[in-house]
This record gives structure tokens, sequence and C-alpha cells, in this order.
């Protein structure tokens, strides 16, 4: 068969623009003025593009917030509606969705979209609006450094304080059995880097001697190089500041090279159901922080657990548990002030009340500095016995901390 | 002191999953003119048939080469004569940059739909094992990495240099119109030649997953060195790759001990721009890069 080449050539462009655009669906939400209709929440999602997992994972949260709250008497006596619109994890399109939510589809009140990257521009609009904003996920340091003043972020701890429970068991030490020197590894990434180096300042603080500090890119394959740095270095604690296939592939690197810390914390991949499954027996003693677990015995949180396994098959990770976070803290502020329409009068009142309050929610109680950065902690999860358990803080212990990590 | 050797050995080792990852890329070529992107989608592809292999059955992922090799021959084969030969000869480069893309593409997308997006390693009871040597920690499965590596490459060279469907090949790849008038089914032969790549690319695919964590965009992140590697080492040249690819992670692994890891994977972009810059044509043998 001939084709002539312009014509692929125009095949090919037409196929990759359709790859590139997607398809993006919105429903059009009802204005209410009177106040006596549905509330109207808009939100705009990465639902394709580079962010579409975890996207995805906080609008099944999103759906099953609101399912709960209109099957239990709604928000002030009202239906909950939902308008969610796909951003394609573009910044641009993110910021002109929210325009479009409270402009031409009249929302009531706005929910946050995922990630640094889309909550800056999104919380930006909002700002301009007068519309308060509590957002899921966008726990870097630059999400609250903007100037917004409408701002919360619904989750335990930013980025740096994740690790702040163990830097207390450490400090709790007698200054004899604290680890002396720690070695750094840390993905080019505003969050792993964060965690990384939140618990660096604070070791470093305790007189912890830094021995090894190496920051990769997110496209490093090969750990052999960095193990053996690390490996060489002989440090007593290993804090990687990973995301998953990394904090994986040094773990294997550093044991090729024999290398055996006290300790060792990895962000994130810890928790991932496919750890276990890709590092086998050796996980023991493995650290991680955690910003939720349907374990945790929070009051609200096996409610929430037991109606989200039911609609979705699944217990929900920490993706839906932040969604669902959002949910509950908005709607305790607008139930506490007792409005909920698009008026800017109206969404400084429940930004005025999440100043003064703490939140129940199922990641624990929340309450915010004055750009919004919650003022807790992210709990601290072990491998204990082979299965990934709470170590800290002690009142929230499933199992006890083991200070010497086994061989691996 | 036992850094620097231990890095060596890293970098050695290295350079061996570097060399066979190329060989197939500099092959396509150097018998056909075809820059071949699909290339390391092809070695994910391997990778995954592998880790699918291990879970299925429980075996080592080295017993899914003799199913893999065959079938990458044959899809190597059916490739060359049912896609790449219907592109017009004089735009057949440029052209196979586009076609390969899109096929690493489907490749890409068919792992996600069928394995889902979810980061996968295969669970081998020597993962973590090692050999010490002089004081250095050699890993197994990098062990064996490289002597698969050492065995196909080895194999290849007498392949092309010994049997006369090497004499073909090697004159096709020289010479394509003198090639045919002295009676070389050039078509066929390129076909072979291009089976023989993909081959390389099971064995590397396998090897590459033994060590790491697979995902199904992870090709994107090697077809830019293994490019810069048989640029370097000469286009259409397997020992210039070969020379290359063990120069290039020799000096990844070394430079990361001054240096650290972004500074230490440019050395693959510095060595192609060097290389443009002063000889074209590649370092090592290749003559190739000059016609094009």
């Amino acid at each position: 068969m001939k084709v002539p080449m312009h014509h692929r050539l125009g095949v090919l462009a037409l196929a990759s623009c359709l790859t590139l655009t997607g398809c993006m669906s919105s429903s059009s939400g009802s204005d209410d003025e009177d106040g006596e209709g549905p509330i109207n929440i808009g939100i705009s999602l990465p639902l394709t593009g580079d962010f579409s997992e975890p996207g995805k994972g906080v609008q099944r949260g999103y759906e099953a917030w609101a399912d709960y709250v209109n099957e239990n008497g709604g928000l002030l006596g009202r239906q909950v509606e939902l308008t969610i619109l796909d951003d394609q994890s573009n910044a641009d399109r993110v910021a002109s969705d929210y325009e479009k939510l409270i402009n031409q589809d009249g929302v009531d009140l706005v929910f946050g979209p995922f990630s640094t990257r889309l909550v800056v521009p999104a919380a930006q609009v909002a700002q301009d609006y007068g519309f308060l904003f509590v957002e899921p996920a966008g726990a870097a340091e630059e999400v609250f450094t903007q100037g917004f003043d409408n701002l919360f972020y619904a989750a335990p701890a930013v980025a740096d304080d994740h690790y702040n429970y163990l830097a207390d068991a450490i400090e709790a030490l007698p200054e004899a059995e604290r680890p002396k020197t720690a070695a750094y590894a840390a993905m080019d990434d505003p969050f792993a880097m964060g965690t990384a180096y939140g618990l660096k300042t604070r070791l470093e603080a305790m007189g912890v001697k830094t021995v090894a500090d190496e920051v990769y890119p997110p496209n490093t394959t090969d750990f052999g190089s960095i193990a053996a740095k690390i490996a060489d270095s002989e440090a007593d604690v290993l804090v990687g500041g990973t995301q998953y296939q990394d904090a994986v592939n040094m773990i294997v690197a550093l044991r090729q090279l024999g290398y055996q810390p006290k300790m060792a914390a990895f962000s994130t991949a810890p928790t991932n159901p496919e750890f276990p499954d890709a590092i086998g027996d050796e996980t023991e003693g493995i650290l991680s922080p955690t910003g939720y677990t349907p374990d945790a015995d929070y009051p609200t949180n096996a409610e929430f657990v037991e109606f989200y396994t039911e609609a979705n098959g699944t217990p929900p990770a920490e993706d839906e548990a932040n969604a669902w976070t959002t949910g509950q803290v908005v709607a305790a502020a607008v139930e506490a002030v007792g409005c909920a329409d698009p008026d800017p009068e109206c969404q400084q009142q429940p930004v005025d009340w999440l100043r003064e309050n703490e939140v129940e929610t199922v990641v624990g109680p929340l309450s915010w500095d004055a750009e919004g950065r919650p003022e807790g902690a992210h709990l601290i999860q072990q491998y204990v016995d082979g299965e990934i358990r709470i170590v800290l803080p002690e009142e929230a212990a499933e199992a006890e901390l083991i200070l010497e990590k086994p061989a691996w | 002191m036992s850094l620097f050797f231990q890095s060596l050995v890293l970098g050695v080792l290295l350079g061996g999953l570097y060399a066979l990852l190329a060989a197939g890329l500099t092959l396509y070529f150097g018998v056909m003119r075809v820059v071949m992107i699909a290339h390391s989608a092809f070695l994910i592809l391997a990778a995954y048939l592998a880790w699918w292999f291990t879970s299925e059955t429980g075996l080592d992922p080295l017993l899914s080469l003799v199913v893999t090799v065959p079938l990458f021959f044959v899809t190597g084969v059916l490739m060359q004569r049912l896609l790449i030969s219907r592109l017009r000869p004089a735009t057949l480069t440029m052209m196979s940059v586009l076609l390969t893309f899109s096929v690493a593409l489907v490749i890409e997308g068919m792992l996600g739909f069928v394995f889902s997006g979810t980061q996968r390693r295969i669970r081998l009871p020597y993962s973590g094992d090692s050999l010490e040597l002089f004081g250095a920690n050699v890993a197994v499965v990098k062990l064996i990495a490289f002597g698969l590596a050492a065995v196909s490459l080895g194999a290849l060279f007498l392949l092309l240099k010994k049997t006369q469907f090497g004499q073909a090949l090697r004159a096709t790849i020289q010479h394509p119109d003198a090639a045919r008038l002295i009676g070389i089914n050039t078509d066929r032969i390129a076909g072979y030649g291009f089976g023989l790549g993909l081959a390389t690319a099971a064995i590397g695919g396998t090897a590459l997953a033994l060590d790491s964590t697979i995902y199904p965009s992870l090709h994107w992140h090697w077809i830019g060195p293994l490019m810069a590697i048989i640029v370097v080492g000469g286009l259409g040249s397997i020992p210039g790759a070969a020379i290359a690819a063990m120069l290039l992670g020799l000096g990844q692994s070394m430079l990361q001990i001054p240096l650290d890891t972004t500074w230490a994977q440019t050395i693959f972009y510095l060595a192609l721009f060097a290389t443009l810059m002063v000889r074209p044509q590649g370092f090592f043998g290749g003559r190739l890069a000059q016609r094009f």
C-alpha cells in the first residue's frame, strides 16, 4: 500500500493531538441563590497526564465523601453535588478550570486539586475570588510562601515535618545510645528532598554527623555508585528521600555491597504494597513516615474505612484519605459558620473559623498556622515481624519501635 | 581507596551491561541505516516477560530466554519485512525514527494496559548476594548480567566474523549495492540482521530485569544513553559500541566519587557532543556515519 508522505505525517499529527488532549467532560452545576437546593462543589483534578494515578485516587475520595454526606443528611441540611473537571495535569488548565467553576458554573464551594504544581495556580484563582481553599495534596514549602490567606492543607504535616516523631524519639535516647553518623540520599524533588532534609536538620542539631549526602535526578536507574558512597561512609543511620523505584533499587544495591545501617528510613516506598514483594524478607526494621493508615484509631476513621471499602472493594490509601479529609475540614467549617455560598463575605467566615479551631479528621486532629501549614507530624511506621506497623508516636503505636535494625 | 576500587568494579559491570543493551541498536543502523527508537522499549518488554515468567512459574528468569530469544528474533524479522522495508530508501533514516517511535509508544501502552503502571521487580533469592574480590563486593546479579553480555557479544562477534551469514551481513553493512551484485539477498539478510538485533534485546532486557525495578515508561530513560554510546562507538560497529559502553560506564561510575549523580550522568551527553564536534563518524571503527 502506498500512502503519500504528507498523509502519513498528517495522520501521525492527528493521532498525537488526540493522545495529548484526551477527552474532557464537564457537567454544569445549578445556580442556587436562596440556599435551598444542593450545595455545588467545584473541583479540578488531574484525571489524565502525569498525575492521573493519584488524581483518580483523590477523585474516589471526594466522591465517597459526597455520597457519605448525602446519605447522612447532607451539609447544612442540603445535598452535596460535585462538579469535577479534568485539568490534564496542566498548570494553565487548572487555573482556567477554577475560573470557569467559580464564574460560569457558580459553585458554592471549591476543593483543591492534586500536587504542588497544580495547587499553586488553583489557589491563586480561589484567592482572587475570596474563596475558601482547602487542598488534599501540596506539601512542599512553596505552597505556603505565596501569601495565600485562604489556603489550608488537609493532611497531618508538611514534607519537612514528616519525620518529627522519629527525630523526637532519637532525641529522647540517652546521648551514648544515639547514632553518631548519618547518610542522606534524596531524589531531586521538592517533596522527597523535603522529607529527608527535614530529618537532617533535626539530626544535625542533635550532633549527628552527616557523612554522606547524595541528590540524584528522578530518572536515575543505576544506584550502584550512590550505594558505594553510602557504604563507604559506614553511616549509622540511612535516610532516603525517595518515591518508589529509587528506594527499592537503592536498598538492593546497598545489600549487594554488604552495608548494614543501624537505622534505615525511606519516604513513600515502604508503605507501597509492592514493596515487600520487591524486597522480600529483608524489610524488617525499615522505617517510613505515613500520613494515613486505615488502622489508625482516630474517631471517624473506622467509619470512613468501612464506607469506602464497601463502595470500592479496597481499603482507602493516602490520596483517598486526604480527599476525604478535605471534605471533613470544609464541612466542619461550613457547619460551624452556617453558610455556604459564593459570596466573599460568606467564604471568609469558614476561613476565619479554621484559623481558630481544630478539626477532627480521619488523619487525626488538624490545626493550621497563618500560612495554612498543618501543625502535626506523620505517623512513623516500621516493618515489625514482616508487617508494616505504626511504631511512633507511642500513643498510636501498634508495635514497639525496633531501634537496632536487623541485618538486611 | 576501597571506594575507588569498588567504583571501578561497579563501572566495569555497568559498562558490560551497557554494551549488551547497545549492541542491537548499532546493528540495526549498520545493516539498514535504521534509527531504532523502540530498542529500549523491546528491552523493557523482555524484562516484563522475564518478570511475568518468574512470577507465574517461580522458575529462574534466565530460563525465559529459551522463549524470548527466538520470539524476539522472529518479531524482528517480521518487523523489518512488514514495516521497515516499506519505508522509502531516500528518507529511511528519518522516517525510521518516526516509525520506531510509534512502535515504542505502542509497546509502552500495551505494557501499561496488560501489567498496569505498577513498578515491578523480580524477587530473586540471590538478589542481595555478592562475592568478595580484593575487598570489593561483586553482586551476583550484576556478574550474571555481565556474563550474559560477554557471552552474547562474543557469540555475535564470532557469528559475524566466522560464518557465511556473517560475511553476507558484513557485506550488506559495508556496501549494499555491491553485496547485491555478488548475489547476496540483501533483503533477507537485512531481515535476519534486524531479528538478531532484537534477539540481543531479549537477552539485554532479561539481564536488566535481574537487577532493576521496571515500569512501562522506563525505556525513555535508557534510549538517550544508548544512542550516545553507539554514536561515540561509531554507528554500525559492534566492537566500537562495546568499547564506548565500557568507557562511558566506567566514566559514569568513577565520576560519581567526586561529583554527584546528576553530573556523573552528563558524561554521556558530553561524550556525544564531543564526538559530533571532533569525530562525527565515531571513535572506534565506524565509517558509516560519514555518509549521513
